[in-house]
């Protein structure tokens, strides 16, 4: 069922590059140089393995009828609803319940529940004769189930993820930008009440572009008085909290607060990078890397190991990669003019999107550590065979093009 | 290409997304890109572990028996490594090591190249001096101090340390030791780990190849260690090295003394005995092949063996007699005629010539065996089971110490279901009746038996413990609490056998007149255990001695010496006196020296610790290593 003409292998071509390049950056990244004594681990052809895996579920995938495909959304979702209350039974691993061990390989079923939230939401939203109110309410309620069970494991940085795809996804269904904004206005709010001026200027702004989006008088008040009490909460609230506490909120938006613990990974993970300068030190030659400052980079830090060993400019290859990546990505959402496709593709591009920016600005000490793998390069299978997985979705999207409309 | 709202947010959220990145990363490769070069060549930036003090032993007077000493370390960070060949050769050459257990200790740390790896300890300051120079060629090696364990005196009790081992490491993945840390293996060292070993502190190092601060955060945060807590034992230094002086010189066995109001170890002897100290360094082939001679030196006779009791058992088949009521105190059983025949077969009494009928205590006073035959042929064997078990004589006794083993007494289900015996046990149980045949005790159950019936019955456990020093006060009760219970036992009864252990020491013809203690009451019983492992019998004595109260109660015990009342009561003698020739100075409570002060604590004797106050606050403690040069 996979038409020739309709397929996209520019696309798929993107795909495998950069799982290509995750390969020769994770052989890299676990070998050790100790005088004439070289070791690898077998992580690399392990991700082999896992790749050849995930691109021929990917394909399955493809030649999976389309109306099998549908239904099986739904019931895959409670499904993964299930097993993301069963996983919080685990014993902890570092403090916390996200995987299930099952003889050697490990499946994190908050992985697959970004994906799956991606289609179930999709599919609510895209019906028809749906207030715009109406969409943002019923995209929230299924985003916040997935959600708060993560927080429980506790995981926060991949509830980030399925925000901002939510938010892509309404951007998509052509939900009027304003109302993104009334979502996103008590973030904000919570954020610029760090500084007075800054609330003064954030509450008029809001009211200006509520005003001029000509809402009801009664909604604009709502909605403003909540901002203002937010923001002036806040403050208390922060004060309420006990030293360790802020303590813990402080060091998480500021890692170089706290050397000792995130910290330290960032620095050395910044130093390792910024040691590869404009041409890096060349593949297998990175000293930092040798040295093992970073445990375990193979995973979450593997853009240190590429940064140093390829420089500036193998950094910037990396990253237009990226970029052809999500514009094929981007352009596709255009393309699909079924709504529920095209607002996942919209969820899936920004998930994919939101996670490389992450986890490159966590390695570049620009964001914080979160425990967010970068997609298709991090070692990892579940990881690998999710995000192929969101691809194949829309690869498979595209390939349907045509029969409907 | 489709031209929409959404994808134009699309890509515009991309654009920004990325080009913030590589404006990061032009900022962080080429802008700065030398200085990162630069911080990484000084290989310097990282978290760097401050190792905890272990805590000290001292005995009850707070004389040391273990402390920490300096010693010159050899230290190798894999990941600075240059030449393997060279290194190999220079450390087989100077340090003995082998090149494939450098290899083997490179791979193991594999994935933390760049933390340190213990190679060597305790290296003479010559090797240091003359070789420091020649370090200049590797800058992977590094010489540092650390600290060793000294121990005041062979003993079985201490233990000692050694470099964690894989396996250990594993085990104890989660409570943060080093690779090159020192565990507690044997004794006291490994029973009281968590105590002793306190917690690692942390920093973080930035600074260059010259030593300058990068300043790559504004503090230089670290978390200070935290101190073992330093061991006092009941253990009396003066008592253990005189019990020393007097066994005699190549005897196998031990000696327990045991402070009867507390049940604390005054002196804990087993002969023959190892140095701790050679644990300390590598052990050269001729000190192994010693320590695993023949004579098992490192074998804790107290408590990691069992030995046939012999008659220093009979006190628990009487009493069971007088609980059940078979015989009373003036109950006469058979006569002894130089034996008793049970069935078919004559058992022998020591003594020739015969006792005549005897009542309990005289029975105990001449040792007489036959009429133990008797008493425990006219009982249950089961019941006696449960009353030796009660006594304390088949588990172990919980001493703090580790691998301490059980005792053992049999039952009617061990004859038929492990011996498969179907015939009467008449035989059997008239040998156990005497502590011979299948019954085992570890001579710190009888010591502790003994020390029981001098408290009128209550069993305590032995312990060598009796307070934390140092950061915090804790003592042995907090930190476990001590076992207590009473002996299953009549006043009378008690009565019964104080009277019988006293006729072995005091009355014409009792086995141990060797005891003779002026000023005191003494009790006791001798035994002289045949045994596989030799034609001379164990010797035992275990006798104690009453002031206005109970003082110590003191076990004798030789592998293979023949009668317990000729070559262990005169042991026991001897240290009975000395112990009341001294009974002052023993007693006499000790001021605690300042460094064992826990932080707010007046300088005056106490012999109770007073209530702890301010556990909560460590004192601010030392980094105990250098930091790297």
């Amino acid at each position: 069922m996979i038409n020739r003409k309709k397929f996209d292998f520019a696309l798929a071509a993107y795909l495998i590059i950069l799982i290509v390049m995750g390969c020769v950056a994770i052989y890299s990244a676990t070998t050790t140089t100790i005088g004439d004594y070289i070791h690898t681990e077998n992580n690399w052809w392990k991700q082999i393995i896992f790749a050849a895996v995930s691109l021929g579920c990917a394909f399955l995938l493809l030649r999976l009828p389309m109306p099998i495909f549908e239904l099986i959304v739904l019931p895959a979702f409670v499904l993964n609803l299930l097993l993301l209350i069963a996983v919080l039974f685990t014993p902890a691993v570092n403090g916390s319940h996200r995987w299930f061990s099952l003889g050697g390989l490990n499946y994190q079923p908050s992985e697959s529940a970004k994906i799956l939230t991606i289609l179930m939401v999709a599919r609510v939203i895209s019906k028809q004769h749906l207030t715009e109110v109406r969409q943002i309410f019923y995209g929230l309620g299924i985003t916040l189930v997935p959600i708060l069970l993560i927080l429980i494991e506790p995981d926060f940085g991949t509830t980030l993820v399925f925000f901002f795809s939510l938010l892509a996804m309404l951007v998509a269904a052509e939900v009027p930008l304003v109302y993104i904004l009334l979502l996103i206005s008590p973030v904000i709010s919570i954020v610029s009440s760090l500084w007075w001026v800054a609330i003064v200027v954030w509450i008029l702004l809001l009211l200006f572009l509520l005003l001029r989006a000509k809402l009801s008088w009664i909604a604009v008040s709502i909605t403003g008085a909540i901002n203002v009490f937010l923001a002036l909460i806040m403050p208390v609230f922060w004060n309420g909290l006990k030293n360790y506490q802020q303590d813990r909120v402080l060091s998480f938006i500021d890692p170089m607060r706290d050397p000792l613990g995130a910290g330290y990974q960032i620095i050395q993970s910044k130093i390792a990078v910024g040691s590869g300068a404009i041409i890096g030190k060349g593949w297998l030659q990175g000293t930092q890397k040798n040295m093992n400052f970073l445990p375990e980079h193979h995973t979450d830090f593997i853009f240190s190991v590429i940064g140093e060993e390829f420089g500036f400019l193998g950094s910037l290859l990396l990253l237009f990669v990226f970029i052809l990546f999500f514009q094929r990505l981007a352009t596709a959402v255009g393309e699909l003019k079924i709504k529920e496709r095209k607002i996942a593709a919209a969820g899936i591009l920004a998930y994919l999107m939101f996670q490389t920016f992450i986890n490159v600005g966590m390695n570049i000490g620009l964001v914080p550590a979160t425990g967010i793998p970068l997609p298709f390069i991090s070692y990892g299978g579940s990881n690998l065979l999710i995000n192929t997985l969101a691809v194949g979705v829309v690869l498979k999207y595209l390939n349907e093009r045509g029969f409907m409309i | 290409m489709t031209r929409s709202v959404p994808t134009l947010v699309f890509r515009i959220s991309l654009g920004v997304l990325m080009a913030v990145l590589v404006g990061a990363l032009f900022r962080l490769q080429v802008v700065k890109g030398s200085y990162y070069k630069n911080v990484a060549e000084s290989n310097f930036v990282r978290i760097r572990r401050i190792v905890a003090t272990r805590g000290e032993i001292y005995d009850c007077k707070y004389r040391p028996i273990v402390t920490n000493v300096p010693s010159h370390n050899l230290y190798l960070t894999s990941g600075k490594i240059a030449d393997t060949g060279k290194l190999a050769e220079f450390l087989a050459a100077n340090f003995g090591i082998k090149p494939e257990d450098l290899r083997k200790e490179v791979f193991q740390q594999r994935f933390k190249t760049y933390e340190e790896i213990l190679l060597a300890d305790n290296i003479p300051y010559e090797t240091v001096l003359a070789l420091s120079e020649r370090l200049n060629e590797f800058p992977e090696l590094s010489f540092r101090t650390g600290t060793t364990r000294s121990y005041a005196y062979p003993n079985h009790f201490t233990g000692y340390v050694g470099r964690i081992d894989e396996k250990e490491y594993q085990q104890f993945a989660a409570e943060d030791y080093s690779l090159n840390a020192y565990i507690g293996k044997t004794g006291l060292e490994r029973y009281y780990e968590v105590l002793l070993r306190g917690r690692d502190g942390k920093e973080f190092i930035q600074v260059d190849a010259q030593g300058k601060s990068l300043e790559l955060f504004k503090d230089n945060i670290s978390v200070a260690p935290l101190n073992g807590l330093s061991l006092v034992l009941s253990i009396d230094n003066d008592l253990q090295s005189y019990a020393n002086e007097v066994f005699p010189a190549g005897r196998k066995g031990c000696v327990i003394v045991t402070d009867i109001q507390t049940g604390g170890i005054l002196a804990y002897l087993s002969k023959p005995d190892y140095d701790p100290n050679v644990f300390m360094q590598k052990i050269s082939p001729e000190t192994w092949e010693a320590l695993n001679s023949k004579e098992k030196p490192l074998l804790d006779r107290i408590i990691h063996a069992t030995y046939p009791p012999g008659s220093v058992f009979k006190p628990i088949i009487g009493s069971k007699g007088l609980e059940t009521g078979v015989i009373d105190r003036n109950t006469r059983l058979s006569p002894c005629v130089g034996g008793l025949r049970i069935g078919n077969r004559f058992f022998r009494c020591w003594s020739h010539i015969g006792h005549g009928s005897l009542s309990i205590v005289d029975a105990h006073r001449f040792s007489c065996d036959v009429f133990f035959y008797d008493l425990i042929n006219r009982m249950n064997l089961d019941a006696v089971f449960q009353h030796v078990k009660a006594c304390g004589l088949v588990d172990r006794t919980g001493i703090d110490l580790p691998n301490e083993r059980d005792g053992f007494f049999p039952d009617t289900a061990y004859y038929r279901n492990v011996r498969h015996i179907k015939s009467a046990l008449n035989g059997y149980k008239a040998n156990l009746g005497i502590g011979q045949g299948e019954v085992l005790c570890t001579p710190l159950q009888i010591n502790t038996f003994y020390a029981a019936v001098a408290r009128d019955g209550l069993w305590i456990e032995p312990h060598l413990l009796v307070s934390t020093m140092g950061r915090s006060r804790i003592s042995r009760d907090e930190v476990q609490p001590l076992q207590k219970h009473r002996l299953p036992w009549s006043k009378n009864t008690m009565q019964v056998i104080h009277d019988a252990i006293w006729a072995v020491t005091n009355a014409p013809g009792g086995t141990a007149r060797a005891i003779n203690v002026p000023g005191t009451t003494t009790f006791g019983k001798t035994g002289s255990a045949e045994n596989y492992m030799g034609k001379m019998t164990h010797a035992w004595f275990t006798g104690y001695i009453v002031t206005d109260k109970p003082e110590i109660v003191v076990t004798v015990f030789m592998e293979n010496a023949g009668g317990g009342g000729g070559v262990c009561a005169p042991v026991a003698n001897k240290i009975f006196n000395y112990y009341m020739g001294n009974i002052e100075r023993i007693k006499a409570p000790a001021t605690i020296p300042p460094q064992l002060r826990t932080p707010g604590e007046a300088a005056t004797p106490t012999e109770t610790p007073p209530p702890e106050t301010n556990q909560a606050t460590p004192a601010p403690e030392t980094p105990t290593q250098d930091p790297p040069q």
